[in-house]
């Protein structure tokens, strides 16, 4: 299917703050599209969603971009946020929250795990663009081994969460989430196709989306700030799951589906309340 | 109305249920544990939705996420993990997101003494976040029974304010049991002054006036209205904005807000023997102020005059209450000394200002009785007395 942004944008989007103040060559806008895209291939309207944010590039720049209800969190928190919310809200209504790396993997990392713990329905797009880089261009946990970057002058050598046969999905998975995907910002309607999935998943959906940073993250470790290099030098490193080899730091596709394996959280708890209250016993 | 003989936290419970409190979520911390636990029992019951969240700073967010979708929502906790609600709080501030938060104060810092009473948080709970430009509400009952009756005023002050408020118990409040009397319906609340406010949903897309107006509904997700709230600086729609003209008429509505509406929390007060200029005005609040009140009582029949002011509503501090020169002396849970610090701010310039601080433990009445007499004879307080340095 094609797509004109325009018509996504009008449909969807608050013509305020599109186009965002976002760098030149960002490759958020791609993983921003998909998201749009899969939400109207699947027919929703704005008053379906509530769109959460986080802070950092990718909370900063999507924040308010949505045309119905919208909310930023502290740093973080988005997820325990959206918990309490998701039991507030109608089970039809979806939570979709676009947040970083480091708002997931770094400083929220405990409310996500717990978030999938307890397979709360909500979709968390993961927009990695390789560490820090609002704050200027930090590593981050998923900052590949030996990058350059304004507190790794001499590459980054610590362990982290993509390096060294770790991967963060490990964690999410074995934290009870029940869908997981990952794609970079190159792989077009394989990764719409993905995000579908995640939102129609009645359970705790994540997507990880690495995309390329010229400003900051190229800029130190590529010595360039040229668009070209960068969304190569991430393309290069990126395979599907199935032909992923020991070169691979992305492997894409669906990580993990289980889909309909448990509960959901609100619906577990309401129908956990509504007996309690109904019987004095579960 | 129906009696029971059952701790603050019982009371807590029960207060929060009648003003319409469907949500709690909270970690489990000594003395504050037992709130939670009666939350469990209680709250399913009710159709409302009992949670335990990863920490405290999680739990707090969690019930932010809860109001954000309309319901009224209630954490509890003592000081280690008040200190972990600094992040929400600012949040649910600068957002005027309304909850009510219990704070059951022990004996600090760090993680101190857990089963004994302490007022290690007179300034946290005006200071609860960071940044600055906003006031805080907060209100210290001294028995069960009050803090049932202050937990339903809290709600209805998140209500109208759209803020979080902090009711500032102490471990004896909630975990000591009292004959507490538990109205059944709206005319038995009413009967005792309990005042509650429905939750609103607003509509939109003004959702921050820049003005100091209450009764504003708080902004709802999932209304469809397009309401929108984060952590940046609002403009009146909700969008991000970074410019200072606008935060500045942003904190000027946290800030007058509050200040223009002290009105609404400013008869929370008890006064004893203060009619007749007394030559000491022993000021407390909390559990001390019963000690203090029985103190004052037996001063009195001394001969001694001697008043008591007991503080309820502790922030935005009532400096009215300190126009007067006289003798002052803070009796606190504490031995550094806090409210004794407002009170030497708030008090004319040359008045003396002295403290007593005990914690973990109460003050006793002799102890209490042998301050008044020295300080009434301008004797110099030997062990426990201390004198602030001009202010």
């Amino acid at each position: 299917m094609q797509y004109s942004s325009a018509t996504l944008i009008d449909k969807y989007l608050r013509t305020r703050k599109i186009p965002s103040t976002a760098c030149s060559g960002c490759g958020l806008g791609i993983n921003h599209k998909v998201v749009i895209q899969a939400i109207d291939e699947l027919g929703l309207e704005p008053n379906d969603i509530i769109w959460g944010t986080s802070i950092g590039c990718a909370g900063r720049q999507t924040f308010a971009t949505w045309k119905g209800d919208g909310f930023a969190g502290t740093h973080g928190r988005v997820y325990a946020i959206a918990r309490g919310l998701r039991i507030a809200l109608p089970p039809d209504k979806k939570i979709i929250c676009t947040v970083g790396d480091g708002d997931a993997f770094g400083i929220g990392l405990m409310h996500l795990i717990h978030s999938a713990r307890s397979n709360c329905d909500m979709t968390v797009i993961v927009n990695d663009n390789l560490g820090y880089q609002s704050t200027g261009g930090q590593f981050g946990f998923t900052t590949p081994q030996g990058a350059k970057t304004d507190s790794s002058p001499y590459g980054m050598f610590e362990h982290n969460l993509m390096s060294e046969g770790m991967d963060v999905m490990h964690i999410l998975k074995g934290a009870g989430a029940t869908f997981l995907a990952r794609h970079v910002a190159m792989d077009g309607q394989r990764a719409v196709e993905s995000v579908k999935r995640a939102i129609e998943n009645p359970g705790f959906s994540l997507v990880h989306m690495p995309y390329p940073c010229p400003t900051n993250f190229a800029s130190r470790e590529l010595g360039s700030r040229n668009q070209v290099n960068i969304y190569r030098w991430i393309k290069e490193r990126a395979k599907p799951l199935e032909e992923a080899d020991e070169n691979t730091v992305w492997a894409t596709g669906v990580w993990h589906d289980a889909t309909g394996s448990r509960p959901e959280f609100s619906e577990h708890v309401w129908a956990s309340v509504n007996k309690i209250r109904k019987t004095g016993a579960l | 109305m129906k009696r029971f003989l059952e701790t603050g936290n019982f009371a807590i419970t029960e207060g929060a249920i009648l003003a319409g409190c469907r949500f709690f979520c909270g970690y489990p911390i000594t003395p504050a544990t037992e709130l939670a636990e009666a939350m469990s029992k209680r709250l399913p019951q009710e159709g409302g939705v009992y949670l335990q969240a990863e920490d405290e700073c999680g739990a707090m967010h969690v019930c932010i996420g809860a109001s954000l979708g309309g319901m009224k929502a209630m954490t509890a906790t003592s000081g280690p993990g008040y200190i972990l609600y600094a992040d929400p709080f600012g949040w649910a501030l600068g957002c005027e997101m309304p909850l009510v938060v219990v704070n059951s104060g022990r004996v600090g810092p760090v993680s101190g003494i857990t089963g004994a009473p302490g007022q290690g948080e007179f300034y946290l709970t005006r200071y609860p976040t960071q940044g600055g430009n906003f006031e805080c509400i907060t209100l210290a009952p001294n028995s069960a029974q009050e803090a049932m009756a202050m937990v339903v005023e809290a709600f209805y002050l998140a209500e109208r304010f759209r803020m979080p408020i902090t009711v500032l118990g102490d471990q004896l409040i909630t975990d000591g049991f009292e004959d507490i009397t538990v109205p059944e319906n709206e005319d038995e609340m009413k009967e005792m002054g309990f005042r509650t406010w429905p939750r609103g949903s607003c509509a939109g897309p003004n959702f921050y006036p820049f003005s100091d107006d209450l009764d504003i509904p708080p902004v709802q997700m999932g209304s469809g209205a397009g309401g929108l709230c984060s952590d940046w600086t609002p403009t009146e729609e909700g969008y991000d904005i970074e410019e200072v003209e606008a935060h500045h008429k942003h904190a000027y509505r946290l800030i007058y807000k509050v200040r223009n509406h002290r009105d609404l929390f400013n008869h929370l007060y008890e006064k004893k023997y203060m009619d007749d200029d007394p030559d000491l005005v022993v000021v407390s609040y909390g559990t001390p102020s019963r000690v203090v009140n029985t103190a004052v009582d037996k001063a009195r029949s001394l001969g001694m005059k001697v008043g008591a002011l007991r503080l309820i509503n502790l922030w935005p501090f009532p400096d009215e209450h300190f126009s007067r020169k006289t003798k002052y002396l803070s009796v606190e849970l504490n031995w550094d000394g806090e409210l004794v610090r407002e009170v030497q701010r708030a008090a004319p310039k040359d008045s003396e200002v002295h403290f007593l601080g005990t914690c973990g433990d109460l003050p006793t009445i002799p102890d209490l009785l042998e301050t008044f007499e020295k300080l009434l004879k301008n004797q110099p307080l030997e062990r426990k007395g201390w004198v602030l340095e001009a202010w």
